[in-house]
């Protein structure tokens, strides 16, 4: 009788040979690009199947680095083909779009903000993105950086408050996750900008 | 073994090969298939009890099918 680790640990062998048979047989570059997020997936299958604290403390920078990939390699694909300053020429007329975007992202924000830490970040920074490719955006760059970059001196602070006083732990727990959500949401509504401007 | 990991393996198995040998083979083709790995991959992530993990991943595929989507839009714009 094999374990759950063993079958599991089969099927994602099958799925990372299969997804890379088919990346060697690919020509087309964003082909290749789709692909590629494929195999972060068998990737983070192989990580999921550890199953414990340490699985999940390894998927999230996992994840962090697997956006932050695709997003250089979209680009360098837009550069490489000489599309990066072409605008596109149909904008979507849909209603939905006019006027859901303060509800979701409110209720994905305030979620977002309910969860804190990393995760929390996540989920209030895709309100954003959602609602700034929806309504189009015109916000401070320099203020959301000014943002982000308090959030990080809060969150060394917190990490101090550990080495130096162990017995406020729960007070830097809560600085440390206040100031990562503060950080990973200004750094994910930068990507909501993304869409429409050419100087983005 | 729980269902939902028998459940989630399956998809990634199925959904693996969608992606791989999609039928007509275009780009959304491609992006839309590559859902079912991704939901896959939740129901294998649920099964172990990863809820953080699992949230971040909902989070971060929805950038990435963004990002996709909005590279596919501009190269069909210029054929």
């Amino acid at each position: 009788m094999i374990g759950m680790y063993q079958t599991g640990l089969i099927a994602a062998f099958i799925c990372i040979i299969i997804a890379f048979i088919s990346l060697y047989q690919e020509t087309d570059d964003l082909h290749r690009l789709i692909l590629t997020d494929l195999a972060e997936i068998m990737a983070l299958l192989l990580i999921a199947l550890v199953a414990t604290d340490l699985a999940e403390a390894l998927i999230l920078p996992g994840l962090v680095v697997m956006i932050a990939e695709l997003m250089a390699l979209a680009e360098i694909y837009l550069v490489k083909e000489g599309i990066q300053r072409k605008k596109i020429s149909c904008p979507l007329d849909i209603e939905v779009i006019q006027t859901a975007p303060p509800i979701l992202a409110g209720i994905l924000v305030l979620y977002g903000i309910i969860l804190s830490g990393f995760s929390g970040g996540a989920v209030a920074g895709l309100g954003i993105i959602f609602y700034c490719v929806c309504k189009g955006s015109d916000e401070q760059f320099a203020l959301i950086e000014t943002a982000s970059g308090y959030a990080w001196v809060a969150w060394i602070a917190a990490f101090f408050i550990f080495l130096i006083l162990p017995e406020q732990w729960f007070f830097a727990v809560m600085i440390a996750g206040g100031a990562i959500l503060v950080k990973v949401m200004a750094k994910f509504s930068l990507i909501g900008t993304m869409s429409g401007d050419p100087n983005v | 073994m729980t269902p939902e990991f028998i459940l989630g393996l399956g998809l990634i198995l199925l959904g693996t090969m969608s992606v791989a040998w999609p039928s007509p083979k275009d780009y959304l083709t491609r992006l839309i298939n590559l859902e079912i790995p991704a939901f896959g991959l939740l129901l294998v992530m649920l099964s172990f009890d990863e809820m953080l993990a699992l949230l971040t991943f909902i989070a971060v595929t929805t950038v990435s099918t963004f990002i996709f989507v909005r590279v596919i839009g501009k190269r069909e714009a210029i054929n």
